[in-house]
């Protein structure tokens, strides 16, 4: 097996906590980075209409304007023949 | 005369151990690093299906 002998020039008792170590360290890191920079970790976790919200907030949403406002399309003459 | 590069599998090195209980441990560490992995992509997969991420 590739590199098998490593462990005639590192002690398992110091190579092995390293390398879980560094497993454990990375992957924790990049979850606690999921947490601190996305908005819908929180909200999905803590489950309720907060998941459902978290869903929905990725989804396009239409623009609709609010009621009272007036809206103004501008047409040009050839798009009415 | 022998070859003095050919690794004799009775010599024990400095971490205690010869060669072959090398091979056994990293055979041993690798198979975990599989199982291990196996799972993680299993829960990713989960992951996934079942929230917002990357959706």
């Amino acid at each position: 097996m590739i590199y098998g002998k490593i462990w005639l020039h590192v002690k398992p008792g110091v190579g092995i906590p390293v390398f879980l170590g560094a497993v454990a360290v990375s992957s924790f890191a990049v979850h606690v980075a999921l947490v601190t920079n996305t908005t819908w970790v929180k909200r999905f976790l803590n489950g309720g209409t907060g998941a459902k919200a978290a869903m929905v907030e990725q989804a396009p949403v239409a623009m609709v304007p609010d009621p009272g406002t007036t809206v103004l399309v501008a047409a040009s003459p050839q798009a009415s023949k | 005369m022998s070859d003095p590069t050919a690794s004799d599998p009775n010599r024990v090195w400095s971490t205690g151990l010869t060669e072959p209980e090398s091979q056994e441990l990293h055979r041993h560490l690798i198979q975990g690093t599989q199982i291990f992995g196996v799972i993680a992509a299993f829960a990713h997969l989960l992951a996934y299906i079942y929230s917002p991420w990357l959706k």
